[in-house]
């Protein structure tokens, strides 16, 4: 990306930029993955966080993480992001909540 | 901000997108679906969603495929008093049919003609037809497609295999996340007299997005 275009478009606007070649890519969605679009669905119905918030949210995570992490893995980073700036959970919840899911299975595991 | 337990299997430094290889663990979720679960539940412990509404929400999901769309698609090459409404509002148009919005766009429905040829795109993102197409494929949330099918879409569409002559315009529509676009492909010849079902079987999702036309069996496999 030249200087002027790394100034004038964000990370999610890329129409009309050089890309490579086109890949006839597809997969069928895990489990976790339909659980996070419903999620995202769900969200916006109950005007908790709307599709252009969502996307927007996407694009703050930064060129550097969108290339690094898959599609419903930037949006589940971003409902949390969006979470602690809207004062809907903090940081400290979520750390402390993904502690105890992860307890789940290593409890079912021991 | 990103939570400080960092994925143990994911702290290494490269430049490839990792779609291609998601940790799977047996027995064990990986990170991103654990999150998901934390984030889903937190969501529900403050009382912003129900458990329910995401149950209902997946089986609204489940129910959603292309067939949906290839059956208004049928309905349009048949009834050209439906044909008019969809053009005219394309929402309003399925939901005719039985087919519910549960998002909150609009569906603007694009004719092919002999002149025109229509493809649709998100370039900033994925947005798509979901309420009549269901979820879209990987390639249409991908950088090649979304950045060049609005500059070369000829080129695009002939990696599809699709050879549009250069006496047709080709209209490329983008996408917004109100604003959500369906391709209507040209009825084949040789369908005369069909029935509404037998027409929809040919109707495929890539046809509706505009990347291939729709085609009798025969000459598909041609």
């Amino acid at each position: 990306m030249s200087i002027p275009d790394f100034v004038t478009r964000l990370p999610n606007d890329i129409g009309g930029l050089d890309a490579g070649p086109f890949q006839r890519v597809e997969h069928p969605l895990e489990p976790w993955e339909k659980r996070c679009h419903a999620l995202a669905d769900v969200l916006d119905l109950r005007k908790v966080i709307n599709t252009e918030e969502k996307r927007k949210g996407v694009e703050a995570l930064g060129e550097g993480l969108i290339a690094k992490l898959p599609y419903y893995e930037r949006w589940i980073v971003t409902f949390a992001n969006i979470a602690f700036t809207k004062h809907f959970f903090t940081p400290t919840e979520l750390a402390d909540k993904m502690t105890e899911v992860e307890a789940r299975f290593t409890g079912e595991l021991a | 901000m990103i939570p400080e337990t960092s994925p143990s299997d994911h702290d290494h430094d490269h430049d490839h997108a990792h779609d291609d290889h998601a940790p799977v663990v047996e027995g064990r979720p990986g990170y991103y679906d654990m999150m998901e679960t934390a984030v889903r539940e937190l969501f529900i412990e403050k009382g912003l969603i129900t458990a329910g509404d995401i149950r209902r929400q997946i089986e609204v999901l489940d129910s959603r495929s292309p067939a949906l769309g290839a059956a208004v698609v049928a309905k349009a090459w048949t009834d050209a008093a439906f044909r008019s409404r969809l053009l005219e509002n394309g929402r309003r148009a399925c939901e005719e049919l039985g087919i519910s919005f549960y998002d909150d766009t609009d569906l603007i429905v694009l004719e092919n003609t002999e002149t025109v040829h229509n493809l649709i795109v998100c370039t900033l993102c994925s947005c798509y037809p979901r309420p009549v197409l269901g979820l879209p494929p990987d390639w249409y949330k991908l950088k090649p497609y979304r950045s060049r099918a609005v500059v070369e879409p000829r080129k695009v569409l002939a990696e599809f295999g699709t050879v549009i002559p250069e006496d047709v315009e080709i209209r490329v529509s983008d996408s917004t996340a109100t604003v959500r676009f369906l391709v209507l492909p040209c009825r084949p010849e040789g369908t005369d007299g069909w029935s509404e079902d037998r027409l929809a079987s040919l109707v495929t999702r890539d046809a509706m997005i505009g990347v291939i036309p729709v085609t009798l069996p025969q000459e598909a496999s041609r």
